[in-house]
């Protein structure tokens, strides 16, 4: 069974009573353990679809489903509770708390998991070690660099333990020798924790990467390419 | 308990949401200072004044009852202040009665009457109060208000001339001193005319413009044959061992002297003081809820503010699975520390002015205008319990209120729109 199944999914926004559809009848289905680009230019819908994944915004028609639970089904407890359990979440510009410490922030989502303090306090610090950052697990984001940001961000995606990381543009805000390095933490953690990373971009480098290249352009999968070799 | 409700009391319960509640604020330390500072002065202003207030209001009463009043005064049943003289009670009988009664500390009998006061110089109507010399004092200050000569000597000790004290309005108006002789004539309990020349033994400092000017305070024994009631009384003066529970020695004394008589506490015998003892308490609570209305306001729009402007930070929250009760915890954690900090500040201040003040306020300059309407001429401010549990209330429900369409605002924001913002 697919960890993650788009079904005929179209999404329609009404911008000051201009409607533009983001996305139209896409049907995509995501295995586990993947490492799968969505590319694409900017406003084929990469966003959009991620977010549909992430159950941040409802389709306005079609499907979408994680584990064979169909989303739509879902209260906002229910939504916000099952995203909690199941997805991590990297964003394009970090969006870690600000004034939470890199170890704080990594904590945040395991104690909102119910994990005891010593415990998620020892994991948050193992994490950090795992994307490189222990000695920086008191800082706080604003005194970290960007690509050290989105390492924290990544740490906080794969601490409580998800069945998928969602990653919008991950490196769309780093210089290309960081960019390489996370991309290069991603695919590891991938490999080692069978994480499955579904992550948006429309940057060559990163797309070349890949697993399998999911390609959007105007709202609609053009083309599907899988087994593309890890580099 | 629904739920949400137990994820919303649990989430109040964790230290990680008061931790980002304080962080929260201290994004906008100026923001929050003012905040702060507006609820801090607002209320250490408002204590300070209530303070005040009930100092005066109180002490009016603490004025009146033992001046005159007592605690509480027993009467016949017809009794009437119109015509003191035409119902008396027994006595030697009554203080027999309540010798043993354990809820009083006091019991003073008295003979009121009134009288013409005549001196070589002028002529004054005046209220004649017959005390008894050792009694007395057990129940009011009127021993210790003698500014000039001497509080009236015990039996057997009388003087030939019998002495009386006046007030030192009465003693202007009789053009009179201590030692000088003026002359009470008065229609005595037969209906009959008489008159004695009696000496100034001392002139009161008295608190109020009625014993200042209109009062003759005599012994009883003298006031009994002057107005030809030997052994009758037309009240008693009690003294309560605890003034805030007079019902106990009000119904004691009625048992002790049994039917015929009625027992009045301070606040029946000087309704309108009473009436603003309690319009008073009411009161605070009205001020300090409109205070409070006013500043949740302040507080509602900061808190709007904080929302609006972390639209995308609270964004990434419900997208890594904060739950909505949780996200409501948050902000009103925010307006709680917000609030309580400034009440505890507001207290500091208010409860530091009333320290401050604790010697009085001297309203001397204006002593005789005061004095008229029983007002003191030292102002003490009160402080009372309710001014720590009425703003604590009242701020509690201030913040939960403040916080709702904040909360509301945040718990509504849809994720994916949040993070699209810039």
């Amino acid at each position: 069974m697919a960890t993650l199944q788009a079904e005929k999914v179209s999404k329609r926004y009404a911008v000051r009573g201009i409607e533009t559809w983001a996305l139209q009848g896409v049907t995509l289905a995501i295995e586990p353990g993947e490492f799968i680009a969505l590319a694409g230019p900017s406003g084929s819908g990469k966003t959009t679809l991620l977010n549909l994944f992430g159950a941040l915004d409802a389709p306005t028609s079609g499907a979408v489903s994680l584990d064979g639970q169909d989303l739509a089904l879902l209260s906002r407890s229910q939504l916000a509770a099952l995203r909690l359990a199941k997805l991590g979440f990297v964003f394009q510009a970090f969006n870690l708390i600000p004034v939470l410490s890199a170890r704080e922030n990594v904590e945040f989502v395991m104690e909102l998991q119910g994990s005891p303090a010593a415990e998620r306090r020892e994991r948050a610090l193992a994490v950090l070690g795992e994307v490189g950052l222990a000695e920086l697990a008191d800082k706080r984001p604003l005194e970290m660099s960007g690509g050290q940001q989105q390492r924290v961000a990544i740490a906080r995606a794969i601490a409580s333990s998800p069945r998928v990381v969602l990653a919008d543009e991950p490196t769309a805000n780093l210089d290309s020798v960081t960019a390489g390095k996370l991309i290069d933490l991603m695919e590891r953690l991938n490999r080692e924790r069978g994480v499955t990373f579904l992550f948006s971009t429309h940057d060559p480098r990163v797309i070349e990467r890949a697993r399998r290249v999911v390609r959007l352009r105007d709202g609609s999968v053009v083309a599907d390419e899988r087994d593309v070799p890890a580099s | 308990m629904t739920p949400a409700l137990a994820q919303f009391a649990g989430s109040l319960l964790r230290a990680s949401t008061w931790r980002l509640a304080l962080r929260g604020l201290g994004r906008q330390p100026r923001r929050s200072g003012v905040v702060l500072s507006a609820v801090a002065i607002g209320l250490g202003s408002l204590l300070l004044a209530m303070a005040i207030q009930y100092g005066l209001v109180a002490q009016m009463a603490e004025i009146a009852i033992r001046s005159e009043i007592g605690d509480l005064q027993v009467h016949a049943s017809a009794w009437k202040d119109s015509a003191p003289l035409a119902e008396r009670i027994a006595e030697a009988r009554s203080l027999a009665a309540l010798a043993r009664e354990q809820t009083l500390i006091g019991v003073a009998p008295r003979l009121r009457g009134e009288a013409l006061a005549q001196s070589p110089r002028a002529s004054v109507g005046v209220r004649v109060l017959g005390v008894d010399p050792v009694r007395e004092p057990r129940v009011t200050s009127l021993a210790s208000l003698v500014r000039e000569g001497a509080w009236l000597a015990a039996p057997p000790r009388r003087a030939l001339v019998s002495r009386v004290l006046v007030g030192g309005g009465l003693a202007r108006r009789l053009r009179s001193t201590v030692g000088d002789k003026i002359v009470l004539a008065v229609q005595d309990a037969h209906g009959d005319l008489t008159s004695e020349a009696v000496r100034v033994g001392g002139v009161l400092e008295a608190p109020t413009r009625e014993l200042d000017e209109s009062v003759v305070v005599m012994s009883l024994a003298d006031a009994q044959r002057l107005y030809g009631v030997p052994g009758e009384i037309s009240e008693l003066a009690l003294a309560a061992r605890e003034r805030s529970a007079l019902e106990a020695p009000r119904a004691a004394a009625l048992a002790a002297l049994g039917s015929g008589v009625r027992v009045e506490t301070w606040r029946e015998r000087e309704p309108m003081l009473s009436t603003m003892i309690e319009v008073f308490d009411q009161m605070g609570w009205i001020i300090y809820a409109a205070i409070f209305v006013g500043m949740a306001f302040g507080i509602a729009n900061v808190l709007l503010m904080s929302v609006l402007e972390r639209t995308r930070e609270i964004g990434v929250l419900l997208a890594i699975g904060m739950p909505p009760a949780r996200m409501v915890a948050i902000v009103i954690a925010e307006s709680t520390v917000l609030v309580m900090v400034g009440v505890a500040l507001g207290f500091a201040l208010g409860f530091g002015g009333i320290y401050a003040l604790r010697d009085g306020i001297d309203l001397g300059s204006w002593g005789d205008g005061l004095r008229a309407y029983g007002i003191p001429t030292k102002l003490m401010p009160i402080a009372r319990s309710g001014d720590v549990t009425a703003p604590l209330i009242v701020a509690g429900v201030t913040a939960l209120i403040a916080s709702l369409w904040p909360a509301l605002r945040a718990v509504r924001t849809r994720p994916a729109e949040a993070l699209r913002r810039a």
